[in-house]
């Protein structure tokens, strides 16, 4: 897990008017949420899953507003939004694809995957195409393992990987995605 | 009584076209809920005392005994949680995934069974992130569950109403440890917990709470139709029961197969998975925490008695790694120290340094400027931290250093062969006390 640590000499992010959590987004955290736990707190996971299926990346904005719906502090949602890996703080493309590193995948041609999407759209892990459209990250076991190698794009997982076919498939995607985030709002 | 055919998969074909997700009329179909039905009939505590008998022994790595997990309730203590173990993150394992994909209700009757015995509000399926499929599946099959009366009404014989629902976790290895998982499930960041207090005292919202894994409470209809005696039947004395296998890696039918737990792992690659590619050389017996078997250990027994007998940490997972002789074990050592490095939660400091040491030493070694003092190093690195030595406060640490352990004594040619002298300004420094 990475360690992330707050810049305070960075200027703080301008407030948008519109909130990031809109009335529908709370209405639906606490009908459906807040009665399966006993605590407001943990409803973060649900909740930090919608924004990314709403907005793609958590903003500091969000992390205010989640903190005065949870009625916990900013830094109880901030120490907690940190540490997952799938809430991410920045922005990324339309689609977000995860080739899994992990020891089966290795055996099975892993870095060929990455290196034929290395070529082709001209990104390192981590990176993001030009056009907004695809950004590449090499994650750990997707627990896809008899499907090695494998990847997941947006939700989607693809097994069985061949370099070629892959990328073409990643080109073939349309240009608009169905959501913003890989993670699916339920 | 041997193994007389799947029990866990039995709803699910061996031919990949013919499979489908098993809906909860086709379930009720093929004898699905009959076990529940029984045992709402049933006193709870002869159901516990059913489980303790059959020797069932948790699936999800560590197998403890369930039955005896669930005595250490308090009682008269609640609300009482179940959290079911759902975060299958270690790498060669998939077991989990693959039952949900086809038969998600199997797992839901051995929740409404294991909530009946223990008098539980609420379970929660925490499930990892990445598994977006089986999050939907889960959610369709809980809303057939519920509009069938499976969860959502009162426990008979009890006030307590019983609700079942999925949380989804969002991409951390470390959420499988039970109170990491714990953590996660109270919006918090998931780090575990110093035991004690353990969760049968104070878990989720620090009240009585166990922790299961998806397989060990699919065994429990089965075991409540059939009785401790049928279950006990199968696999060795000390390891009871039908346990599912994912085998992955250098083979040619990777998958999950079902089959009593002792089967030798040669059983499994040839009978099962179609054999080695090519020339066998090691294999990671149940995920990358529980180090490698040797050369030599390729009839090596899959049962919970593995890590005695043939120096690993244990069966884990039973999602088993195989590597021909064309593998890279540098390599493949690496991977599995960039893992530990790259899931350490941070909390404990022996594990956060130390697995991103070795990863240091291994890049080293692979680029081919490793040191002959490496070896040691890396070896006592390992060995010094987990919550064996006593250094950590959870398990990762100690998946990390069997791994490295049991790699450097098992093939330490394989390291030693890419080690060399190290040079300074032309000089070829010699270890203090080797002769020259």
């Amino acid at each position: 897990m990475a360690w992330l640590v707050e810049d305070r000499l960075k200027p703080y992010q301008s407030k948008r008017v519109e909130p990031y959590l809109t009335p529908e987004i709370k209405k639906r955290v606490a009908e459906k949420y807040f009665p399966r736990y006993p605590t407001k707190q943990a409803a973060l996971l649900p909740l930090f899953h919608i924004i990314m299926h709403e907005y793609g990346y958590i903003t500091e904005q969000a992390i205010d507003e989640a903190a005065e719906f949870l009625e916990i502090t900013r830094a109880q949602v901030q120490d907690a939004v940190t540490f997952y890996e799938e809430f991410r703080l920045t922005p990324s493309g339309k689609y977000v694809v995860n080739v899994c590193r992990s020891i089966a995948c290795e055996l099975c041609g892993h870095a060929d995957i990455v290196e034929k999407i290395r070529q082709v759209f001209g990104i390192d892990p981590g990176e993001t195409t030009e056009d907004h459209q695809i950004t590449l990250f090499e994650v750990e076991c997707l627990g896809a393992c008899e499907q090695a190698p494998c990847a997941l794009v947006n939700e989607d997982l693809h097994g069985c990987l061949k370099p070629d076919t892959f990328v073409r498939h990643l080109q073939q995607l349309p240009a608009e995605a169905a959501h913003k985030g890989n993670g699916q709002g339920h | 009584m041997a193994f007389a055919g799947p029990v866990l998969l039995k709803r699910i074909p061996d031919d990949p076209a013919k499979r489908r997700l098993i809906r909860y009329s086709d379930y009720c179909a093929t004898g699905g809920y009959e076990a529940l039905k029984k045992s709402w009939t049933t006193p709870p505590e002869d159901i516990i005392k059913l489980v303790v008998e059959s020797g069932l022994r948790g699936r999800g790595g560590a197998g403890f005994p369930c039955g005896t997990k669930w005595t250490f309730l308090p009682k008269d203590l609640h609300p009482r949680y179940l959290a079911v173990n759902f975060d299958e993150s270690e790498p060669g394992t998939f077991k989990d995934r693959y039952l949900t994909d086809y038969d998600p209700h199997i797992l839901l009757e051995g929740i409404a069974i294991a909530a009946y015995a223990n008098r539980i509000t609420t379970s929660y399926i925490f499930i990892r992130g990445e598994y977006h499929h089986e999050a939907k599946i889960l959610e369709e099959a809980l809303e057939e569950a519920y509009a069938n009366g499976i969860f959502g009404k009162k426990l008979p014989g009890t006030d307590i109403v019983h609700n079942c629902y999925v949380h989804r976790g969002a991409g951390a290895y470390i959420c499988g440890e039970e109170t990491g998982l714990l953590e996660a499930l109270e919006g918090k960041r998931g780090w575990p917990r110093i035991k004690p207090p353990f969760p049968a005292v104070a878990g989720a919202f620090a009240k009585p709470t166990i922790i299961n894994n998806v397989e060990t409470l699919a065994c429990l209809p089965d075991i409540v139709l059939k009785g401790a005696a049928w279950f006990k039947g199968m696999g060795t004395p000390s390891s009871a029961g039908p346990k599912l296998y994912g085998i992955s890696g250098h083979i040619h039918k990777p998958g999950v197969y079902e089959d009593e737990l002792g089967i030798k792992m040669s059983t499994l690659i040839e009978k099962y998975a179609g054999g080695v590619k090519g020339k066998y050389r090691a294999a990671i017996p149940g995920g990358v925490s529980m180090g490698i078997l040797g050369t030599d250990q390729w009839d090596a027994e899959l049962d919970f008695d593995i890590g005695r007998k043939y120096n690993v940490l244990g069966l884990g997972t039973a999602g088993v790694i195989v590597m021909n002789d064309t593998t890279d074990l540098v390599l493949m050592l690496r991977n599995i120290v960039r893992f530990f490095a790259y899931e350490s939660c941070g909390q404990c400091t022996p594990c956060r340094e130390g697995t991103a040491w070795m990863h240091k030493m291994l890049n080293r070694i692979v680029a081919g400027f490793g040191r002959p003092r490496d070896f040691d190093m890396l070896m006592e690195v390992g060995l010094s931290m987990g919550s064996m030595p006593g250094t950590t406060i959870c398990g990762l640490a100690d998946g990390a250093n069997w791994a490295v352990k049991t790699f450097l004594q098992k093939f330490p040619d394989d390291f030693k062969s890419r080690l060399k002298p190290e040079q300074v300004r032309g000089v070829t420094l010699t270890p203090a006390g080797a002769t020259v």
